[in-house]
């Protein structure tokens, strides 16, 4: 999902720094606040960010012929909500732009965008809708998992696309242009990728649910109905 | 469907779907190269502004890995660092739980 360093144009640098600032400064804010009101929520933000660190240097191969890396990020989205999760995904890319040539510091703020703001907020959105619903609490979190991964690739496209709109048909065109190389690529690893998460959460409500209650993750009811089917 | 093990199961089957999928791609398409999507986008826009790759600059400077191990290596370092903070963290709060039955 990286930008190259260089392949946008300052004007549009400039403006996704504009919009990831406050985003992260807010993430920050609030980061603060859940960790003084519990410190056992260190450690799940933890395995939250490990995972995104693990999975988003993990290149897989997809059916167009191409790789592509999973976010990670669903996890983190569904426990601590979008805000926070830019800011571990700020660090992760600041990683990978200072170590590993992959995005870079102008292109910094569009990919902060696309995989910390935008991917988990869409996450987020589906699980806040399933959350206090009869629908599995496995599938909110598959299903907020799969979707932040894809909106991440859907946010770089459309991002490259106002930067480089097609001679012919303009935004809307280099917009499917850019989803052909991205999101298709992208629609098998966010299944596993969902799958996976959804494993390991069902890891967390076995070891340590009554952090997930205090956050208020899901309603009590779920999460005892899930631990004693275990 | 009170089954203990249904995602894990189910886990499994979609890492051996997508490995077969992988399979049956690399059968079809013998001339993929599977480069990264970063860099096919990158193509992408040099051929949309008819400039060359090389001419997109860094507009502020950027050290990269010299060869792709070192790149291979630094990336397995990420994930390393991930994958002791997930195990540390799973780790503390299994014994945390043994302690406080």
């Amino acid at each position: 999902m990286h930008i190259m360093e260089g392949f946008l144009p300052l004007y549009w640098a400039v403006v996704w720094w504009i919009v990831a600032l406050p985003c992260l400064i807010f993430g920050i804010y609030q980061l603060k606040k859940v960790l003084e009101a519990d410190r056992e929520a260190l450690p799940l933000l933890g395995v939250t960010g490990g995972f995104i660190f693990i999975l988003s240097s993990l290149k897989l191969p997809s059916v167009t012929g191409s790789c592509s890396h999973p976010t990670g990020t669903g996890l983190s989205a569904v426990c601590f909500g979008p805000w926070i999760t830019s800011v571990v995904c700020a660090i992760v890319l600041l990683f990978q732009a200072l170590f590993l040539a992959h995005g870079g510091l102008s292109v910094l703020g569009a990919n902060i965008v696309s995989m910390g703001i935008i991917g988990p907020l869409a996450g987020y959105i589906v699980y806040r809708a399933l959350r206090d619903t009869r629908v599995n609490m496995y599938l909110t979190v598959f299903l907020a998992c799969a979707l932040a991964d894809l909106f991440t690739y859907f946010t770089t496209s459309l991002e490259l696309a106002l930067a480089y709109p097609a001679e012919v048909g303009g935004i809307v065109s280099s917009f499917v242009l850019f989803m052909g190389i991205f999101a298709v690529t992208q629609v098998p690893l966010a299944i596993v990728e969902g799958v996976v998460l959804a494993l390991v959460f069902k890891y967390i409500v076995a070891l340590k649910p009554d952090i997930l209650l205090r956050l208020k993750v899901f309603p009590e009811e779920k999460i005892r109905a899930a631990r004693s089917e275990a | 469907m009170p089954f203990k093990y249904r995602l894990e199961i189910l886990a499994i089957i979609a890492v051996f779907a997508f490995c077969i999928l992988f399979l049956y791609t690399t059968s079809i398409m013998t001339d993929a190269e599977f480069a990264g999507s970063d860099t096919l986008g990158s193509t992408q826009i040099a051929e949309m502004t008819g400039k060359a790759e090389e001419e997109f600059q860094p507009l502020i400077w950027q050290w990269a890995p010299p060869s792709g191990e070192i790149e291979s290596g630094l990336f397995a370092l990420q994930a390393a660092i991930g994958g002791i903070l997930v195990g540390w963290v799973f780790g503390y709060w299994k014994g945390q739980k043994k302690r406080t039955p």
